[in-house]
């Protein structure tokens, strides 16, 4: 049993959580990708409608979750842009693969994702001509500067052996400390709705996962200390005509996203590009990880919404069960390594 | 004559540019309530290495009347979560705090007033609560926040909040409530940096009829005031799993 099936099983009490709020908003979900966003982009810009204090009002429940690939397939070599029909059949092959069912797979330990909604194809998802949320030539994000990989490998060999240890040597995700509230959004594996509220001077956009939500101010206010970390980052913004644009930084090196830490510096730029879509383009930058900025480009859908209430630490049998196991497994003489608790 | 009438006419609070009042900002309160809503002198904290630092602060609590009718079968178990809160009060775990207590907390929380939706996000614990203006039916399951359905009265933001579990509690001193709960808050600004919190509180398997808390709160007017980020799970998680961790192995300091 590999390795990457037990940190599967070990989130088991997330998932459990989850299942619940996934169940609800896929009932009222329709799954077929909408043709208006095979348009090319920048086509058919919607008037935004507006707040009562006059900027866009980009207010309501959405979706990160997308049929674009983070990083482009290397077959796809450097093609930026499917045509509209290489993109429709692009998107239903993304939605009709299915995790596999087999022995010791996910389904067969755990569940099957259909029977709780948590397939992509029982959900909104985003789908554009783009073969990859990360623009440019390459479509993927550019290597780690070997400083960088270094103390990346340092931080982990810590943990080695002591992965059962204590909650703190759990993953924060288990932990229910972040998920990926952060900057750039992106899709997690499953629930990706958020919610984006306005108020005078004020923008807050709500992850349904364990419940995270940051608070933008739109006056392009000065940065906290730097002394001061956050793993959401603080970020503040600005209304650029009809775009809000969100400039974050004092990153914890904690929450970090494939590879930054704490100089990392994320700036996005959100628009309504139709009625059922926002447009969402960001720039990562972190001099001390990659040695140039990167940047990302993906349609957000529109959903019905509400967001239901992650409650994760209250109910986080999983780090109970991974702990009291890993014990029981020491007074047996056996090295907790998860693979007694999957039966092998 | 005239001077008098005026200072009790009630304050009309500056308008949003829909027309409401406009409650956007960042409130807190500087009552004790958390330690305990109804009135309570000042007491050693648990700790006593800590000494001075983690006592309990003294308060005339917020409770109008201060009695709380509780049923009378309901007594004994106020007394066990009073003997039991340093394990059980929810927040000492850094559970979700329910309404109306996430109100009280000696953390900041900010509204985020729209049209359609009034976000109320909590420093403490990342707790949010979105507030539906519209007509959204009953809530679809029990949470540890609720479910918020807003209208306006007038000068009043009133909130109607059912759907809540019964896993809360009031206050540290283990004032509780069941799942039967229906909290009915007033928000109503009494000048340009205070607003007045009152709650009603129904729980007919609790509690013999409907009672009150009522809590002013104050604006951060700081020009830097912000929700920071407490994440308190990773500081409960000695109390929570302590016993669960490998022999000779000590939490991590808190990075």
């Amino acid at each position: 049993m590999s390795n990457r099936l037990f940190e599967i099983a070990s989130a088991i009490a997330l998932v459990s959580v989850a299942v619940v709020s996934a169940l609800a908003q896929s009932q009222s979900k329709s799954a077929a990708p909408s043709a208006a966003l095979f348009a090319k982009e920048g086509a058919g810009k919607a008037a935004a409608s507006r707040t009562p204090e006059g900027v866009p009002d980009l207010s309501g429940f959405y979706t990160t979750s997308t049929t674009v690939p983070f990083e482009r397939p290397k077959d796809l070599g450097a093609k930026e842009f499917f045509t509209p029909e290489e993109a429709a059949a692009y998107a239903k092959r993304s939605l009709a693969a299915k995790a596999p069912t087999g022995p010791g797979t996910y389904a067969d330990v755990h569940y099957d994702m259909a029977q709780f909604g948590l397939e992509k194809d029982q959900n909104k998802v985003s789908t554009s001509i783009r073969t990859s949320i990360v623009t440019g030539p390459e479509g993927r994000v550019p290597p780690v500067l070997p400083a960088a990989r270094q103390r990346q490998a340092a931080k982990q060999a810590v943990n080695r052996g002591h992965e059962f240890d204590g909650p703190e040597n759990r993953g924060l995700a288990e932990q229910c400390i972040y998920w990926n509230g952060a900057p750039p959004m992106t899709a997690g594996g499953y629930n990706s709705n958020i919610q984006i509220s306005q108020g005078k001077g004020y923008v807050a956009i709500t992850s349904e996962m364990i419940h995270e939500t940051r608070i933008i101010p739109t006056d392009n206010s000065a940065h906290l200390p730097a002394t001061v970390k956050m793993m959401i980052g603080d970020g503040r913004g600005h209304w650029d005509g009809d775009t809000l644009v969100i400039d974050t930084t004092n990153f914890s090196d904690r929450s970090s996203f494939r590879g930054s830490d704490e100089n990392l510096h994320v700036v996005e730029r959100l628009s309504r590009a139709d009625a059922g879509t926002l447009k969402y383009e960001f720039t990562v930058t972190d001099p001390t990880v990659w040695e140039k900025s990167w940047s990302g480009e993906m349609p957000i859908a529109k959903i019905d919404g509400p967001l239901f209430e992650y409650a994760c630490t209250e109910g986080n049998y999983g780090m109970r069960n991974n702990l009291s196991g890993a014990r029981a497994d020491e007074a047996k003489g056996i090295k907790p390594n998860g693979r007694a608790a999957l039966g092998e | 004559m005239a001077i008098s009438a005026a200072a009790q006419a009630p304050y009309r609070a500056p308008r949003t540019a829909d027309g409401k009042p406009d409650l956007n900002g960042i409130w807190q309160t500087t009552t004790t309530a958390n330690w305990d809503i109804q009135a309570h002198g000042a007491a050693a904290g648990p700790v006593f290495s800590l000494a001075a630092d983690f006592a309990v602060p003294p308060g005339p609590g917020i409770v109008e009347g201060n009695e709380i009718p509780y049923l009378p079968a309901m007594l004994d178990k106020r007394k066990q979560n009073l003997a039991n809160r340093f394990k059980d009060d929810p927040e000492i775990k850094c559970y979700l705090p329910g309404v109306p207590r996430a109100t009280y907390m000696p953390y900041p929380f900010q509204i985020i007033q729209g049209q359609k939706n009034i976000l109320i996000s909590y420093e403490y614990a990342n707790a949010v609560r979105n507030v539906d203006m519209g007509k959204p039916g009953p809530a679809p399951v029990d949470s540890w926040m609720g479910w918020s359905i807003g209208h306006w009265e007038g000068e009043t933001l009133v909130i109607d909040v059912t759907g809540l579990n019964d896993k809360t509690w009031f206050d540290r001193s283990g004032n509780f409530h069941s799942d039967a709960l229906h909290v009915t808050e007033r928000y109503t600004m009494r000048g340009p940096d205070v607003m007045m919190y009152e709650a009603t509180i129904e729980d007919p398997k609790t509690f013999s009829r409907a009672w009150k808390v009522s809590v002013p709160l104050y604006r951060h007017v700081e020009k830097n005031a912000q929700l920071l980020e407490f994440k308190c799970v990773e500081f409960a998680e000695e109390l929570l799993y302590g016993g669960l961790r490998k022999k000779g192995t000590g939490p991590n300091a808190v990075k």
